[in-house]
């Protein structure tokens, strides 16, 4: 089951080279929220309510409906339709995406035979995820999608936690997303900040600061 | 006493943020400061007590290298608040404004502090992400185009480095699956457990994630533009305070790879990016136009030689804590007083900056002494430590080094030295007003750092020395 959930997490990230609608970007960041969730549901087994509730509220509650929701409204809020034309091509840029896919199940592969204790399938994956949204971030242009694919890099993290059996304090957890959360808002804040202040909001146009 | 440091700014600047009251806000960060300074003195004299709520007890302590770290804070700390008074006043800022300004600041503090006293590798990653989001309005707190891109590019750049920096922890935490644990404490007794495969992994994530935050060469690009566009005593805490709690965190990393006897791998990307960034600062410096970035640039400069330090292991340890606590003492006054010399001449150019010493000597005097301390004229500290830092390349065999160390550092002095030469002296021009003063918090901050300076550079007290050895016995 996990495993299932594990290979759409994968496809949704593929997803995203290939599409250049934003929205369509905001829902598959929901996507991942909920599949998150329903992989820490699958993977329970312990019994500890303070974890489980607050995994829930993570995933279930922050992950897949406020900061998506969050987005969506300032998405529909300044009219922003779609991608514009990346650095590198939609075709390179899939061509790419499989170079990454590749790489994640030869770590995969790698993890299962180190017996380090991981789970491999879930730390191929997660690297794809990691390593994916970077190069997104590096190629596109528009800074709302640099923000979607921040979260999207935060799921890759969230999921390689989830691949080692180790668990962090209360503390931390709660401290981790409180700066997730914390940081996006400033993100939006910021954003709309240079949608008022510039004529654009891709980084094209923060060029003033250069020695 | 930790919870004094931690709850206390906290509380100050929300008391300050209802009131709304010039008086109430200029208590409220002054007040904090105070508060600070008498604490660290009390950390000196070693008088500790404890009020903390026993689930947070075990996760905040003062270490030797803390009480060291926590110290260089507070010297900055307090030289700021006193001189945001004179910031206040010379913007014109409302109440309001005003209460903003010192919130952010008090809640910037606070997560600095966080990051020093932390017992828990994750949880100074979670304070280090405070860092930069509480910063970054900060940052943007004058409200122009440029300052705007200036913190996008910082909080950006600087979360995904730091999220890069939580993959090196999970990583870590998959090497060290028997310890169960990421307390330093319990990595430092146990690091001959963790996999040397992992830790190696993981230390090059953290390093490139806290590296960013350092504003090491190569992943500077933020640092010059977010120090050049924040406001001036903001320049300083970021310059002063920020980085060293930073490093902090990645000095502490580093002490889990000694004990694991994995030294020469980190080492090795010590001075490799040390070298570096002295490179590309003294690349920079020559064609720099405005001073603001100028000192920014020092700052990657004085990163670079601390971690040629750090990688020099226990021949530069002690050099390097004397250079951290000079560089930002030296570093403050110097941006604290580049915002007396925008307020007067409203521009960021060097080549708009003339006749200061004529404009308003005292600024101009300011000037020149923090820039003879940073670029390490005798008897400033700075001079020490670099000659500490050449012999401990000496002594670990790598003397042919001293040689491009030499003539990087000559390149930054001569082209800051010519720069700010060059504005404190000349005429003033024609359609510039005459001679101008501005108040006392204009200029006692930065006397009191370079007097700090100048005492430590020329008879260090007992005390001083003390606690410079004893962050430096940190270093197994």
């Amino acid at each position: 089951m996990s495993n299932i959930i594990i290979i759409l997490l994968g496809t949704s990230m593929l997803y995203v080279f290939a599409a250049s609608r934003i929205e369509a970007y905001v829902k598959i960041l929901a996507l991942q929220g909920t599949l998150l969730f329903l992989l820490v549901v699958v993977d329970i087994k312990e019994i500890n309510w303070l974890n489980i509730a607050f995994l829930i509220v993570e995933t279930l509650i922050i992950k897949t409906i406020v900061i998506p929701y969050f987005l969506l409204k300032v998405i529909r809020k300044n009219e922003i339709g779609r991608e514009i034309e990346p650095y590198i091509s939609q075709f390179y840029s899939v061509l790419i995406a499989s170079a990454i896919f590749m790489f994640g199940f030869v770590a995969a592969f790698w993890a299962a035979k180190t017996n380090a204790g991981i789970k491999p399938l879930y730390f191929g994956i997660s690297i794809v995820l990691i390593v994916a949204s970077l190069f997104l971030i590096v190629n596109r242009k528009r800074i709302i999608t640099h923000i979607l694919c921040y979260m999207m890099l935060e799921n890759g993290i969230f999921l390689l936690s989830l691949s080692v059996a180790n668990e962090m304090p209360m503390l931390v957890n709660i401290g981790v997303l409180l700066d997730l959360f914390v940081g996006i808002f400033l993100f939006v804040i910021f954003f709309n900040k240079i949608q008022e202040m510039y004529d654009g909001n891709h980084i094209d146009v923060l060029t003033e600061l250069k020695d | 006493m930790i919870s004094i440091v931690l709850f206390l700014p906290v509380i100050f600047g929300l008391i300050g943020l209802i009131a709304k009251n010039r008086i109430v806000n200029r208590i409220a960060l002054v007040g904090s400061a105070a508060v600070y300074v008498l604490i660290t003195i009390a950390q000196w004299l070693n008088i500790q007590w404890y009020i903390l709520p026993n689930w947070l007890i075990s996760y905040f302590q003062f270490d030797s290298i803390g009480i060291f770290f926590f110290s260089v804070m507070t010297i900055v700390f307090a030289s700021v608040s006193v001189y945001s008074l004179f910031y206040f006043k010379a913007h014109n800022l409302n109440a309001r404004q005003e209460s903003i300004y010192i919130i952010e600041i008090l809640l910037f503090v606070t997560a600095m502090t966080g990051v020093i006293l932390s017992t828990h590798l994750a949880l100074l990653w979670v304070f280090i992400e405070a860092t930069t989001l509480t910063s970054a309005i900060l940052i943007y707190f004058e409200k122009k185009k440029s300052s705007l891109e200036a913190a996008w590019k910082y909080v950006f750049i600087c979360s995904i480095g730091i999220a890069l920096a939580f993959v090196g922890i999970i990583l870590l935490s998959i090497g060290s699956r028997s310890i169960n644990s990421l307390y330093f404490n319990d990595l430092y007794n146990r690091a001959a457990e963790i996999n040397p495969f992992w830790l190696k992994v993981s230390f090059a994530f953290l390093f490139v994630g806290l590296g960013t935050k350092i504003g090491i060469a190569p992943i500077h690009a933020w640092l010059p533009d977010a120090h050049s566009e924040a406001p001036s005593p903001v320049s300083a805490l970021l310059s002063g305070t920020l980085l060293n709690s930073a490093l902090l965190g990645l000095i502490r990393v580093q002490e889990i790879l000694i004990r694991a006897h994995l030294e020469s791998f980190s080492n090795f990307l010590f001075l490799l990016t040390g070298f570096l960034s002295i490179m590309v600062s003294a690349v920079f410096m020559l064609r720099l136009k405005n001073y603001k970035r100028m000192l920014a640039y020092s700052s990657i400069e004085n990163m670079g030689i601390i971690f040629i330090g750090i990688s020099l292991g226990k021949f530069g340890i002690f050099a390097v804590m004397l250079h951290i606590l000079a560089h930002s003492l030296s570093k403050a006054s110097l941006f604290l007083t580049s915002g007396n010399i925008l307020h007067l001449y409203k521009s960021k150019k060097i080549d708009d900056v003339n006749g200061l010493l004529k404009k308003d000597p005292r600024t101009g005097w300011l000037w020149i002494f923090s820039t003879l301390a940073i670029i390490g004229m005798p008897p400033f500290p700075i001079f020490l430590s670099k000659f500490l830092i050449v012999k401990a390349l000496w002594l670990s065999g790598l003397s042919w080094l001293a040689i491009p160390f030499f003539i990087f550092l000559i390149i930054i002095t001569f082209g800051m030295g010519g720069a700010v030469f060059k504005m404190a002296f000349g005429e003033i021009s024609s359609e510039q007003p005459g001679e101008q003063r501005l108040g006392l918090s204009a200029y006692v901050p930065q006397l009191v750092l370079l007097f700090i300076l100048l005492v430590i550079g020329i008879n260090m007290p007992q005390q001083m020395y003390t606690l410079l050895n004893s962050a430096a016995g940190f270093f197994h």
